[in-house]
């Protein structure tokens, strides 16, 4: 277990500034979640923590130990890769065991660790098979199992379920966040995943193009996003975002008319979840026609339109209306709702 | 009706472009177990004997220390040139050095050199460093000539390797040479497997340097095939047992790795 310092870090490849400079403290048996969507510099983040890239600047400190020149090998960390990065030539047992071999752990002891490990992650039966025989979430779990089969100071998970069809990844979500639970260990985990960052993350970090835009709790990500691009990003159906204007205290757009409390301005964002909305009757600030539902078992998912303008709510389950029909939202009493500059993506309210 | 025509036209031309590939080794075959009168016959009606075998390992001919000198040569080829031209294909193929791409392309350009340029700095260097007609020389040249390909041929199949595997086994505490052993050499092992039999099937077979470079101690199979042309003629049913001597044990490798073989040749090939 132990505290990752990032210092003023940055990667450049050649000319290219993938991470510019910046910092990041992970504490001591955090589980810190990377998000951010593809090509945003978190996997690269992740590799220099992991000394699979080198820093142009700045500093990696792993419990306390400045850890720039050691190699991988060296740093006391465990890493789930993406593809899982098993050994294809070698059976369950063998890829399990390989770092205590490495670790010149006895004989006796190795066997006892690989089949408690693989008891815990419940591949205890296949441990004479190759990754070839296994399936996607079997082989998961061997990389899985590979990691923490030794306690390493901290734990690197890129993408670990990425390639699991969608029910596993759910199992699967339950099962890391119960490991992390029982072992303690500090985890970095990268996803573009908003879902997977929001239920696992002690706190987040939502990047974009390299930086940081935001480091905090899921819960307030999810109720206070510092920008445009982290309100969009973070919720599922994402936040409505509608362009408009504000003209003697309303918000106004394309069948929307709402008192904000804002100066005068043009260019502007009006950020509203589906949940802060529900369908009303009457004279309601945002009217339109219904454009579609989906129904999601739990609720209904309303689409209304007015010209451009686009707004989805989260309705009852029983909703049901015909398309094209007069629809009218109004936001819940005490709903929250945000605004942002267009250009800059900066949030104009509180 | 046409359907009917490409489909015994394919078939006759395979078997034609068959019979033109396997006419001369049969026949090679054939009078390799010919009686010398018989040898000039095309009749397949001959008494065959194994006595040309035992000709070509007695005086003068001494097949025997030239099958040795052969498997000499091409055996120390594949054990010097494989495991330097792996090492050398891994770094091709992980490491981004600086001129990485002109330094691999100088290699494989010596492929493309004709062997007759080079044989006579060849010859000249041999002579000074008094290594002529010696099994040192012919290993040397060999490996100047392989190792490129060999080179070449494993960094297809390295590339091919997914780098996942050998990062995890860095973070799981292995240092860059374990990684070699553990992960890379067994997963490229079917690779290196085919490149090690093209390069003992190209050792084999060479002949325009061991021609030159031996005379008398050095002399390899190819080499030898020459001296069955005599002053009494060219002596067709001994060249024929030496032929087979020199083809069957490469017979054999083909068909033992056939499915490496080729895709071997096809992973070369693309990548």
């Amino acid at each position: 277990m132990a505290e990752v310092r990032l210092v003023d870090i940055e990667k450049k490849y050649g000319s290219f500034l993938a991470v510019p400079q910046q910092s990041l403290t992970i504490e001591d048996g955090e589980f810190l979640v990377l998000l951010g969507p593809s090509g945003c510099g978190k996997t690269t983040t992740m590799r220099m923590i992991a000394g699979l890239e080198d820093i142009t600047a700045g500093d990696i400190q792993i419990a306390g130990e400045r850890v720039n020149d050691k190699p991988p090998k060296d740093r006391d960390i465990a890493m789930v890769f993406q593809n899982y990065g098993l050994y294809p030539h070698m059976t369950v047992r063998q890829n399990i065991e390989y770092p205590l071999k490495l670790r010149k752990v006895n004989k006796a002891e190795r066997a006892r660790r690989v089949q408690d490990t693989a008891d815990k992650v419940e591949l205890g039966t296949l441990l004479d098979r190759r990754p070839s025989e296994l399936s996607g979430g079997q082989r998961q779990r061997v990389a899985l199992a590979r990691a923490i089969v030794r306690t390493p100071k901290i734990f690197l998970m890129d993408e670990p379920l990425s390639n699991l069809d969608a029910k596993l990844r759910v199992t699967m979500r339950a099962e890391l966040k119960h490991l992390h639970h029982e072992l303690g260990v500090t985890t970095v985990y990268v996803t573009h995943d908003q879902m997977e960052a929001m239920t696992l993350a002690d706190r987040v970090a939502v990047m974009r193009e390299g930086r940081i835009v935001q480091l905090d709790t899921p819960k307030r990500i999810y109720s206070d996003p510092a920008d445009l691009f982290v309100a969009g990003f973070i919720g599922s159906p994402s936040m409505n975002l509608i362009d408009g204007a504000v003209q003697d205290g309303r918000f106004i757009a394309e069948g929307m008319d709402l008192p904000v409390s804002l100066p005068d301005r043009d260019e502007v964002v009006f950020g509203i979840r589906p949940e802060d909305l529900e369908l009303a009757d009457g004279d309601t600030p945002i009217k339109g026609r219904l454009y579609a539902l989906e129904l999601t078992g739990e609720s209904t998912l309303v689409t209304m339109r007015a010209g451009k303008t686009s707004v989805c709510a989260r309705g009852h389950a029983d909703f049901e209306a015909p398309i094209n029909a007069p629809c009218h939202l109004a936001p819940k009493t005490g709903a929250r709702f945000y605004l942002f500059d267009r250009a800059t993506g900066q949030r104009l309210d509180g | 009706m046409n359907k009917y025509i490409a489909y015994w036209g394919e078939r006759a031309l395979l078997v034609l472009i068959s019979v033109v590939v396997l006419f001369p080794i049969g026949w090679m075959f054939l009078t390799a177990f010919k009686k010398p009168r018989d040898a000039y016959s095309l009749s397949l009606n001959f008494e065959p004997t194994v006595q040309n075998f035992v000709t070509v390992f007695s005086d003068p001919w001494n097949l025997g220390s030239m099958v040795l000198n052969s498997v000499i040569v091409a055996g120390a080829t594949v054990a010097i040139a494989v495991p330097c031209a792996s090492l050398a294909a891994y770094s091709f193929s992980r490491f981004r050095v600086r001129g990485r791409k002109f330094l691999f392309f100088l290699i494989l350009s010596t492929q493309f050199i004709p062997a007759v340029v080079i044989l006579l700095p060849f010859f000249l260097m041999f002579r000074s460093l008094g290594l002529l007609d010696t099994r040192v020389a012919l290993i040397i040249v060999n490996l100047a000539i392989v190792t490129p390909f060999v080179i070449w041929m494993i960094k297809g199949f390295i590339d091919a390797i997914p780098t996942d595997s050998e990062e995890a086994a860095m973070i799981d505490g292995a240092s860059r040479l374990r990684v070699i052993k553990d992960i890379v050499l067994p997963m490229a092992a079917p690779g290196i497997l085919t490149s090690s039999i093209f390069c003992f099937i190209l050792t084999w077979n060479e002949f325009m340097f061991a021609l030159i470079l031996s005379r008398r101690d050095a002399v390899t199979l190819p080499v030898g095939l020459v001296s069955f042309r005599t002053e009494r003629g060219d002596l067709w049913e001994l060249m024929s047992a030496a032929g087979v001597m020199i083809t069957v044990p490469i017979f054999i490798m083909a068909l033992l790795i056939q499915k490496h073989f080729t895709r071997g040749m096809t992973a070369g090939a693309v990548k």
